[in-house]
């Protein structure tokens, strides 16, 4: 028993050597979704932030056990692909029709309930969206898109 | 606009004349005349109809399936919603996403060729840019 504990905590050290690669973070972000449209009411700014940007933006928050293995590779993986599907640190570089497959995709994964994900939503337990916040989003999305077209 | 109007008129035409001849080819998606409506190509509706059609409407089992995507409703959209569809065809099956395997190990035969892929992404395409004008 005492054994298997060693050997245990032996690979936990061992794997903090092989490096994560968490996403770089950047507060610099001349296209980003929030700065371009100050239209954008503040509860859905909030939201956004609180639950979408940390994988959809350049500005992601670590919590300090996201820099411990193996956590640290969910976390650079989830970022990685999160910001490779849709960065809105990256929004203004979209043309429309991209942003139309976006918003129409945050519309129905956030309707869902896959998004923002299961895995997420554990620990961050205050971000994930109560039934009123979805409605919300889902509507934002919905006239955000609409609007791009007029 | 006119190129609308147009296409709207052919379709309601083609559409009237299949429906008296009572033969199962009606074109499936999208039936209903919505103001957006477009014409599928015949060889783009059969490969929706043998590899997309079974999940994607109204009368679909699959909650998921049909929310996302519904081509009963594809021409009710707004234009905004088209285009999202439209990429996001493009997009799974370029990605070999759609199909979903648990389907295909079902009904292997209805998996897309490279040539249906093709035909049905470059359809997807182009009608994006055309609703969108981009």
């Amino acid at each position: 028993m005492k054994k298997v504990i060693y050997i245990i905590v032996a690979i936990l050290i061992i794997i903090q050597f092989i490096p994560a690669n968490l996403p770089e973070i950047s507060s610099d972000n001349p296209n980003d979704l929030l700065t371009n449209n100050p239209d954008i009411s503040e509860d859905i700014a909030q939201i956004l932030r609180a639950s979408c940007y940390d994988c959809h933006s350049n500005e992601t928050y670590y919590p300090w056990y996201s820099y411990f293995a193996p956590i640290s590779f969910l976390v650079s993986r989830d970022t990685k692909v999160g910001r490779e599907e849709l960065n809105f640190s990256d929004w203004e570089s979209y043309k429309k029709t991209e942003k139309a497959g976006a918003l129409d995709g945050i519309s129905d994964l956030i309707a869902e309930g896959e998004m923002p994900m299961k895995i997420y939503t554990i620990i961050h337990r205050d971000d994930a969206l109560s039934e009123s916040e979805i409605e919300i989003m889902v509507n934002w999305a919905d006239e955000f898109a609409e609007s791009l077209f007029e | 606009m006119k190129n609308l109007i147009l296409v709207f008129a052919i379709s309601a035409f083609s559409f009237s004349i299949l429906s008296f001849t009572g033969s199962e080819n009606i074109p499936i998606a999208p039936k209903s005349g919505g103001e957006n409506t477009f014409v599928i190509p015949t060889d783009v509706q059969n490969i929706i109809d043998n590899s997309c059609y079974g999940c994607h409407n109204s009368e679909s089992s699959s909650t998921k399936g049909k929310m996302k995507l519904n081509f009963d409703k594809l021409a009710d959209l707004k234009v905004s919603k088209q285009v999202g569809k439209l990429m996001k065809i493009s997009k799974v099956v370029k990605k070999g996403n759609m199909p979903p395997e648990k389907f295909l190990k079902k009904y292997p035969e209805n998996a897309l060729s490279q040539e249906e892929t093709d035909k049905l992404t470059s359809w997807a395409d182009g009608l994006t840019k055309e609703l969108s004008g981009e």
